[in-house]
This record gives structure tokens, C-alpha cells and sequence, in this order.
């Protein structure tokens, strides 16, 4: 049904939606679902802070901490500005991504219009934060270390730019809607059989471009949050 | 049984999965800097009536835009290995 055409047996929240007579988009709805999860989990694990931590609070110390400390060691201090935006990025295209292998939801990342609006958003946020730190000087990170390489430097730098939005949309896509390709071709073939060992793959697989997602989007920003040299 | 799971030796070996993480970069970045180096040759040459010398010109500043993304990656690379030989030494 939906997930953009592959044969899904049901899609409860997108149904639901459907049978209200409310025409969103499934994509959208989809990420609404992911949204949701975040925001009831997140108020589950932050209702009785503990000082010893158990549980849901534990479990999102040791992956808020972690994240933190990766960042903080990859930018440095001025990391924990932008922190908050890539860890909820990290966790919502994570949650996307695995949501995907839950019966009656669909993954919003396979959806390429997810995808673009989320590297959009990244490439903005970096060049919004380039141009709040340095100003005009921000230029000078697309101008290479020598003022005659300029000519062939400004073009260069601008489309490798240009081309990190579409390496980012394009790779999480592919990787997700791939997956899922495989899973209901494979289902097709040996139900059950065949796709079983596969979901543990793919969950790895998933978790991996969802961290690949966050640390590009954090090399990124540590570009633009340094010196130009 | 969360705690045990979050000490397991998966999560143990960091820098194993920052490689798989970095190795699967290369080959999209590669790719989308000729893309996108293609694509704006292309709609300027549709926009001034050039075709086809800005096409050409822009897919080589594409074709050097991905490599240079190719160099970059190889210097995040040799970067990451120097401090994590740093590490092992202190």
C-alpha cells in the first residue's frame, strides 16, 4: 500500500488518518508517528530523575552522554551548542529507520521527501551558523589556501557544497527504502525463513546510517564552526 | 537485562564502527559532487544559451569537486588514526 508502493499489509496510523477523511500525505504521517514515540519516551525517561539512574533514564544517559562526549571530542566545547540539534536528529532518524520493521507502521526515512527536508535543514543550520560566527568573513571558507587558486577553489568548494544535501538525502533513502525492498522481495521468495535472519542485518545496517547521518551533519558544522585555513 | 546489553562487547568496539561509519561515506561523496556540478552545468546552459561549453566546464569542476571530497575523507582518515596512536602510546 503505501511506503511508496511496496506491498505493506497494513498501516494502522496512516489508515486511521485515511478513514478520518484527513488527506495527509503518508510520509508525513509517518513521521508524526516518529515524533510522537519520541515525545512520549522522552517525557517517560525525563518523569522521575533519579541520581542513580535505572531503566528508561539510564538507557538515554548512556546514548545522550555518549553522543555528547563524540561531539564535544570531534568540534570541542563550542560542539555542545549544536548538540541538541544532531542528537535529536540522530534519534529521530533512528527511530524512523527502525519503525520501519514494526508491523503496521511504515519508516518515514524511506520516503525521499523526509530525507531532503532533513538535509536541507542540516545544510541551512551549518551555513546559518558559518555566517552568525564569521559574518561576511564566512566566505572564506569556500575561497582554498591561495588567493590564484580562487577561480577554480570558489566553484569547486560551491558544488561540493551543493553535493553534500544530496549525498546525504540520497544515502539514507537508498539504504531504507533498500532494505525494505529486499525484505518484501524476500518475503515473496521464503516467507519468514529468509527474512528473519535478514532483520537483524538490516537493524544493524539502519543503526549505522543513522549514526553516518549524524556524524556527517557534525563534520558539517565543525567546518563551519572553525577557522577557515 | 538493559544494563547488561549496554555492557556487552558490541558497544565496546567504538572504533571499528566510526570506520564502517566513515568507509560507507566515500562512494556517495564521489558521486553527488559530478551530480550536482552536472546538473548546475547543464540549467546554465539551458538559462544563457551556451550549450554545450558551461556543461562541460561545470562537470569538471564536479568531477574535482568529488575527488577533493575523496581527499578531505582521506584526511579525516590519517587524522583520526594519529590521535587514536597518540591514545595508545599515552
Amino acid at each position: 500500500m503505501a511506503g511508496g508502493g511496496l506491498p505493506h499489509p497494513l498501516l494502522l496510523v496512516v489508515e486511521g488518518f485515511h478513514s478520518v477523511g484527513l488527506n495527509v500525505p503518508d510520509t508525513v504521517v509517518n513521521a508524526w508517528v516518529v515524533m510522537g514515540i519520541m515525545i512520549v519516551i522522552g517525557s517517560m525517561a525525563t518523569r522521575k530523575l533519579a541520581m542513580v539512574p535505572g531503566g528508561m533514564q539510564n538507557f538515554f544517559e548512556f546514548l545522550v552522554g555518549g553522543l555528547e562526549s563524540f561531539v564535544v571530542a570531534n568540534i570541542g566545547e563550542k560542539g555542545r551548542k549544536v548538540f541538541p540539534f544532531l542528537c535529536g536528529l540522530f534519534v529521530f532518524i533512528l527511530i524512523g529507520n527502525l519503525i520501519g520493521f514494526v508491523p503496521g507502521f511504515d519508516a518515514p526515512t524511506a520516503n525521499i521527501n523526509t530525507n531532503a527536508a532533513m538535509a536541507l535543514t542540516v545544510f541551512i543550520y551549518y551555513n546559518f551558523w558559518g555566517l552568525k560566527l564569521w559574518g561576511p568573513g564566512y566566505i572564506k571558507h569556500f575561497l582554498g589556501p591561495f588567493w590564484w587558486l580562487i577561480p577554480l577553489m570558489l566553484p569547486v568548494e560551491l558544488i561540493s557544497h551543493l553535493a553534500r544535501p544530496l549525498s546525504l538525502t540520497l544515502r539514507l533513502f537508498g539504504n531504507v527504502r533498500g532494505g525494505e525492498i529486499v525484505l518484501v522481495l524476500l518475503f515473496a521468495l521464503a516467507p519468514v525463513v529468509s527474512t528473519f535472519p535478514m532483520y537483524f542485518m538490516f537493524i544493524l545496517a539502519k543503526t549505522i546510517q543513522a549514526f553516518v547521518f549524524f556524524m556527517l551533519s557534525m563534520i558539517y558544522l565543525k567546518g563551519s564552526l572553525e577557522h577557515a585555513h | 537485562m538493559l544494563d547488561k546489553f549496554l555492557k556487552s562487547p558490541i558497544f565496546k568496539d567504538k572504533k571499528t564502527w566510526d570506520a564502517v561509519g566513515n568507509a560507507s561515506v566515500i562512494g556517495l561523496h564521489l558521486v553527488s559532487g559530478v551530480l550536482v556540478g552536472l546538473f548546475i552545468g547543464y540549467w546554465l546552459d539551458v538559462w544563457l544559451g551556451t550549450k554545450p561549453w558551461l556543461l562541460l566546464l561545470f562537470l569538471l569542476f564536479g568531477i574535482a569537486a568529488g575527488f577533493r571530497n575523496i581527499y578531505l575523507e582521506a584526511k579525516k582518515f590519517q587524522e583520526e588514526n594519529t590521535t587514536t596512536n597518540h591514545d595508545d602510546q599515552g
